[in-house]
């Protein structure tokens, strides 16, 4: 037997650390972003189904539902939605909170390539997209990363060939003027963000 | 009053001319329907035709035969003031429903011919009303109930320069509003509970020199009928007399029995509470914040479970959904909430039901964080200071769903009417008592008798009837103020579940009708839906065999008994239906415009053919209100049906007399068809019972058929619809080629 | 030049529909005197439009009749059709009204034979039917029209076939000269009985109204299912003439949805409930309607209704706004895709015809007052006596059943016999 509470503490929680959260409670349960959303055959919980748990207090499985990290930001929710909802907003945050809370399923793409994505930018100030994109096609081990990088292969020489993509920003690549400052920028906004939503 | 006289107008406009030979029409009314004189006039309607009435109006005729169109066409144009007038509907009645060919033309001109045969015969036997000179006249209106209803009813009333009489019960105006913290908002912004006011419109009443108000009294007794009611009050045990028009009932509710639901908690818990006891929680607390009753512990928990006892489907509750409590539910919420944001409140409900903009009250609830769950309560259990209330998510799909901590259980429990008397039942017990003889009975009688509101010395029963689920409701969907007992109007919760915004409209709209019945009695003028007539009926006393069953049939509880157990009209309770007049077995009751002879004559003034004609005759009585029109719509339409019919509208067919039908069948008739509305459970009658009551009364005409040999198919009664354009001259050709199978009426002749 | 004779005893009844009609008849049935001013050239208004009631499922017509047979008989109330108030001066117990008369080209000699709509050849779109029909150039609005008076169409006057009408009626009835007059009225209080019309239901972007034949409205559905209608009550579908057993409604098509309408519309939820039955009425065990809803809102007694449509089993109801709906253009059926959420199941659901649960919206923004008053957000009429003597009665002042509008409607009455009664005793 599931013990629910249904105690307003995560909804609370919600409100506080994500960003839009203090919408969710105006959720009526129609579902139409549910049934909107062009990726929802594939997620575990839907929108609305995500708020109703959020108002039943599931913090567990909500943190740990894979569900927001599917969104593809249509922003279909947000067009149709009867509440005026910002659901695409919503899940976005709840996908970070998740994150900065440790609760992202393990081997989750679209969280591990966000990760990937920040890494590579914050090193720099700019993305290398060449070592992006390796770092993603060689994610699950070297030989899967060879068949990747095999597959894509066309498309990398036709950027290149286009000069959309250097081949020598594999040597370290383009960076900032000022990447100490960009660094600070980052952790001051990081700090502010950390106490406005009390993630620290 | 002036002699009669009677002049018929045949016109020869839309075809009539072409189609019938009018001079001969004019002939038949001079020769056999015995007018004064006729006329024919080539386009009756416009100007110059009407002026050729009103000149020979002026010259003295009082009653005027029309040959022309429907009755319901150019009505206002072939109304004359004081002059009786009576349409032979030739153009929807018969040349709109013929073919124009040759070897029709004769069958159409005898439909023509007995339609001015009929209409002659009738006009001759109509009295202009004169007015029933015996009508009361009083117009003070009396409230009973001193709740925002009442006081909405009384205030609005004496807003229009009417004096108004106003009974309350307990001993102080306000009744449930007094017991309420804040109300539902009425008008924007919705955003939160609203003061309800009740102080100061109680003040107003007090101050309003137009409105005695009575307070710890009841009204013991009810006597006379709209413009004289008599009503005996029993103010703190003393009684006072007073006489009115016309009576608002607003008697309001009783909120359901938390006891009985005790699987939700009630009566287990001082921490289970209905609306009522919740408001009554935030009165003491005044502006404080809520203290758990079972032991003074701080509310960080709020459930409210809708649906407490109502929308049952189980037999065990009420089946029905009160409508307000969601709104209220949502209100109370907000009191935790504006104190205290952090005290958690959930909702759970199965539909959310705030209609209008109510929808932005739910929004702002949600916005001040007050949670709604879609789920099916299964229990509420106390535990200690807590209580656990386990139900079913719907959303999340799970069974076992629950919150184990509430310290504060609402229950959402409907409202009971307060309607007095279920005079259904009543008159069950009373049939079954047997004038005393069956002692249960008896005593069942007497105490269905014993919560009457309006103590009517009606011989129907002390209260106005109810509609469903104790509700005294109008069944009408147009009509919603209308009632079974004239000048008597509902207001408030005692009609139907509502909340204050509803209830004050509502209120209103009653003060009106009772105006308006005070209005119309103080005229001698009937109320709705045959606004307007002057006639009433009257009783021939000498021949009436004292049978009760004008008494007990008719709709509206009119007819009382006297010291010597003859019928007692009170006319101004009465619709002008004519059920009383269907009813009677000696034939004695008649109204000056509708009688016996009005229709009888008009029946009987057809011609008939002999036998050997092969030309039947089939009788249509018609409701006027829905079957006739349906029939003229036909004709719009232009739909063909057997020429050998002949129609009489009725005022409904409840006031058919079976003599109709013995007359139709001995003078000739092949055949009687019946049409009347829907009876039953979803009955459309405009007179409520007149189509029920004839369906019954013509159950019995089978044996009557038998016992003269004939075929029991001679009188069918059809249910018919306003809308049954396409069918009705189906039904009627269906009807006639059955007759044809069956022969002609061996009575033809004799 | 049309006469009418008003003073400041008089009440001005604007609209015509069921709630003006009974705030006109209830204060002339009480002795005042009453003008009613009707936009349409048929009283009715939207209630003559439907097949049936709930929860009675009787039909609206019926009523209709005793109202109609109600104003022929009273000789206080003057009926103005065609006409509209188009600016309201003065104040309560003292306004004067103008009212543009459009032309109906029949004057009161009309006989309503017809002979002018046999001589038309012209067709225009039938409102009656909301235009899902159409009528000749001359025609009568329904069977059931008051005044049964015959209106030309304005598109044939001044063409030969305008004077082929003139020329079939032998009462001198057309008269084509006919032009648009203004007539200034006095009244010591006005009730406004607006209406309301049916939401745009093409705005609703993802139910595709204007794109697909077999998406309709709920006012539409009506049409189909009356005998009267332009199906002669056949629940036949647009795209093809198929039968439609199979029906879809959904519900909150516009209403309780900020992108549209704010508030509930109220109606809509006993309405789809009613519709359904005319799914079964017709087809039998063979009928199958879906009820796509937020929650059903069916109040009071309604709750009866509600129990016996569910216990029907050719009805399914789905807790769910519909997301999308597709249409197959080879088949003609129609696809709803959303989510059920109670439990979360998707859906693609196949239906012959979907019907959209289209809400109140009053007929014009302030219901459109020409003066000064005081309206919701919605632009419905605030109801009371906040807006001096003119008083908001039915749609025009909330999203209200027909039941409720006539209660609203018989109190607006009342509150304009105060002001009236006010006058009268003043004026002696």
């Amino acid at each position: 037997m599931s013990e629910m509470k249904y105690h307003n503490n995560f909804l609370r929680e919600v409100e506080e650390r994500v960003e839009e959260g203090h919408m969710v409670k105006m959720c009526m349960q129609c579902g139409v972003c549910s049934g909107s959303c062009p990726f929802g055959p594939h997620w575990a919980h839907p929108p609305q189904e995500l708020f109703m748990m959020i108002r039943a207090g599931k913090r567990e499985e909500v943190l740990s539902s894979d569900s927001m990290w599917m969104c593809t930001s249509c922003y279909q929710c947000i067009v149709r939605c009867p509440r005026k909802l910002p659901i695409t907003h919503i899940m976005h945050g709840l996908a970070y909170l998740a994150k900065r809370e440790g609760k992202v399923p393990k081997g989750q793409p679209t969280a591990q390539f966000g990760q990937m994505f920040w890494d590579n930018l914050t090193k720099t100030g700019r993305v290398n997209e060449l070592k992006l994109s390796l770092s993603l096609y060689f994610k699950d081990g070297f030989g899967q990363g060879i068949k990747n990088a095999m597959a894509m292969q066309s498309v990398g020489l036709g950027l290149m060939k286009a000069g959309r993509l250097n081949p020598l920003e594999i040597l370290g690549g383009h960076s900032i003027k000022d990447k100490s400052g960009f660094q600070a920028m980052l952790k001051k906004a990081r700090e502010i963000e950390d106490t406005r939503r009390k993630l620290a | 009053m002036a002699e009669q006289k009677v002049a018929a107008y045949i016109c020869q406009g839309c075809g009539l001319g072409d189609r019938l030979d009018t001079a001969d029409l004019a002939k038949i009314a001079q020769k056999e329907g015995k007018v004064a004189f006729a006329k024919e006039h080539e386009f009756l309607c416009n100007a110059d035709g009407v002026q050729l009435i009103k000149n020979d109006i002026a010259e003295g005729v009082t009653h005027v035969v029309i040959g022309a169109c429907s009755r319901r066409a150019k009505t206002e144009a072939f109304s004359f003031p004081g002059v009786h007038v009576s349409r032979a509907n030739l153009r929807e009645g018969v040349i709109w429903v013929r073919p124009d060919s040759d070897e029709h033309r004769e069958t159409t001109q005898e439909m023509a011919a007995d339609y001015i045969r009929m209409s002659c015969a009738e006009a001759k036997r109509v009295n202009i009303p004169a007015g029933n000179p015996n009508h009361g006249g009083n117009k003070r209106i009396l409230v009973v109930g001193g709740g925002m209803s009442g006081m909405t009813s009384a205030l609005e009333a004496s807003r229009a320069g009417y004096q108004v009489v106003l009974v309350e019960k307990s001993g102080e105006l306000g009744g449930w509003a007094n017991k309420l913290y804040k109300r539902i908002p009425f008008n924007e912004p919705f955003n939160g509970p609203q003061d309800t006011g009740v102080a100061e419109m109680a003040a107003a009443v007090q101050a309003d020199g137009n409105i005695t108000v009575y307070t710890n009294a009841v009204v013991s007794k009810t006597g006379g009928a709209p413009g004289r009611f008599a009503v005996e009050i029993n103010h703190n045990g003393t009684p006072v007399a007073e006489e009115v028009g016309a009576i608002v009932q607003a008697t309001g509710f009783t909120t359901y029995d938390t006891a009985k639901l005790p699987e939700l908690g009630g009566g287990k818990s001082p921490n289970v509470v209905d609306q009522a006891g919740l408001e009554a929680l935030m009165k003491a607390a005044n502006g404080g914040a809520i203290k758990r009753p079972s032991d003074g512990g701080e509310v960080k928990n709020v459930v409210f479970v809708q649906c407490a006892g109502q929308r049952d489907d189980t037999g065990t509750h009420l089946p029905y959904c009160s409508g307000f409590c969601c709104a209220t539910s949502v209100k109370q919420a907000m009191y935790f909430k504006d104190a205290n944001p952090d005290v958690d409140t959930t909702v759970l409900y199965t539909d959310l039901r705030m209609p209008g903009n109510n929808e932005d009250f739910y929004r702002s609830a949600q916005n001040k964080g007050v949670t709604f769950s879609k789920g099916k309560v299964k229990s509420v259990e106390a535990n200690g200071n807590q209580c656990k209330v386990a139900f079913h998510d719907l959303i999340l799909n799970d069974e076992n769903a629950a919150i184990a901590d509430a310290d504060l259980v609402v229950l959402a429990t409907g409202q009971v009417p307060n309607a007095g008397t279920d005079i259904d039942a009543w008159t069950q017990a009373e049939t079954e008592s047997n004038n005393g003889q069956n002692a249960e009975a008896a005593q069942r009688a007497q105490e269905l008798k014993v919560v009457s509101v309006l103590n009517l010395t009606y011989r129907q029963g002390p209260d106005v009837p109810q509609l469903k689920h104790g509700f005294a409701d109008s069944h009408f969907i147009c009509f919603p103020y209308e009632t079974r007992r004239t000048g008597i109007y509902m207001a408030g919760p005692v009609r139907r579940p509502m909340d204050i915004a509803q209830a004050t409209e509502d209120a209103t709209g009653a003060a009106m009708k009772a105006i308006q019945a005070v209005e119309n009695a103080a005229v001698g003028r009937a109320a709705h839906p045959r606004s307007g007539d002057l006639s009433f009926p009257s009783v021939r006393k000498e021949g009436c065999t004292q049978c009760k069953r004008c008494t007990v049939e008719c709709p509206f509880g009119a007819i009382d008994e006297d010291e010597q157990r003859y019928p007692l009209f009170n006319e101004e309770r009465c619709r002008r239906c004519g059920t009383c007049m269907g009813a009677c077995p000696v034939r004695v009751i008649s109204f000056e415009n509708y009688s016996i002879d009005t229709v009888g004559s008009q029946i009987k003034s057809v011609d008939m053919p002999d036998e050997f004609d092969e030309k039947p005759r089939i009788l249509i009585l018609a409701c006027e209100n829905d079957a006739y029109p349906a029939l003229d719509m036909a004709g719009m339409n232009r739909i063909e049906y057997n020429p050998f019919v002949r129609v009489v509208p009725v005022r409904c067919l409840g006031s058919v007399n079976l003599i109709f039908i013995t007359d139709a069948l001995n003078s000739g008739y092949d055949g009687v068809m019946l049409m009347g509305c829907k009876h039953g459970d979803d009955y459309q009658c405009h007179f409520v019972k007149g189509s029920e009551i004839a369906n019954y009364r013509l159950s019995k005409v089978d044996d009557t058929l038998k016992s003269l040999n004939l075929e029991t198919e001679r009188v069918a009664t059809y249910e018919v619809a306003i809308t049954d354009i396409e069918r009705v001259p189906k039904l009627i050709n269906e009807y006639a080629a059955k007759i044809e199978e069956i022969g002609m009426n061996p009575f033809k002749g004799f | 030049m049309t006469e009418v004779v008003a003073t400041n005893q008089t009440i001005l009844v604007v609209g015509g529909g069921i709630s003006g009609m009974t705030a006109a008849l209830e204060a002339a049935e009480c002795g005042k005197d009453v003008v009613l001013v009707e936009k349409n050239p048929v009283l009715g208004g939207r209630v003559s439009q439907l097949y049936r009631y709930f929860p009675k499922m009787c039909h609206p017509v019926c009523g209709l009749e005793i109202n109609q047979r109600r104003i022929k008989m009273n000789p206080r109330i003057r009926v103005l059709t065609m006409a509209e108030v188009t600016e309201i001066s003065g104040q309560k117990g003292d306004y004067t009204a103008s009212v543009k008369i459009s032309p109906r080209y029949v004057n009161e000699n009309c006989t309503g034979c017809g002979d002018c709509a046999q001589a038309a050849e012209t067709e225009i779109p039938d409102a009656y039917n909301y235009n899902l029909g159409k009528v000749k150039a001359a025609f009568l609005p329904s069977k059931m029209a008051h005044p049964q008076r015959y209106v030309v169409d304005p598109s044939v006057v001044g063409t030969p076939e305008g004077e082929k009408i003139k020329a079939a009626c032998k009462y001198n009835a057309v008269d084509l000269e006919m032009k648009e007059e203004t007539l200034q009225l006095k009244a010591g209080a006005i009730v406004w009985a607006t209406g309301w019309k049916p939401y745009d239901a093409a705005k609703i972007q993802p139910y595709g109204y204007d794109r697909f034949s077999n998406v309709i409205t709920n006012v539409e559905f009506e049409r189909l299912a009356d005998p009267h209608g332009p199906t002669g009550g056949k629940l036949l579908r647009p795209s093809d003439g198929k039968e439609a057993k199979n029906v879809a409604f959904i519900q909150c098509a516009g209403s309780r949805d900020e992108n549209h309408l704010r508030h509930c519309s109220r109606f809509c939820c006993t309405a789809s409930l009613k519709q359904t039955q005319y799914v079964r009425e017709k087809f039998g065990d063979e009928a199958s309607s879906t009820v796509y809803y937020i929650d059903i809102r069916a109040i009071d007694r309604f709750e009866d209704f509600y129990a016996k449509v569910r216990a029907d089993q050719s009805v399914k109801l789905v807790k769910s706004k519909v997301a999308k709906i597709v249409q197959d253009p080879k088949s003609g059926d129609v696809v709803l895709h959303g989510v059920d959420t109670e439990g979360y199941h998707r859906y693609a659901n196949s239906h012959d015809l979907v019907v959209l649960a289209v809400g109140m919206e009053p007929s014009v923004k302030g219901a459109g007052v020409p003066a000064e008053v005081a309206a919701d957000a919605s632009g419905f009429l605030i109801p009371g006596d906040v807006n001096g003597g003119i008083f908001g009665a039915g749609c025009a002042t909330n999203a209200l059943d027909v039941n409720r509008a006539v209660q609203s409607a018989t109190a607006s009455a009342l509150r304009a016999i105060q002001v009236i009664n006010k006058v009268a005793s003043v004026e002696g």
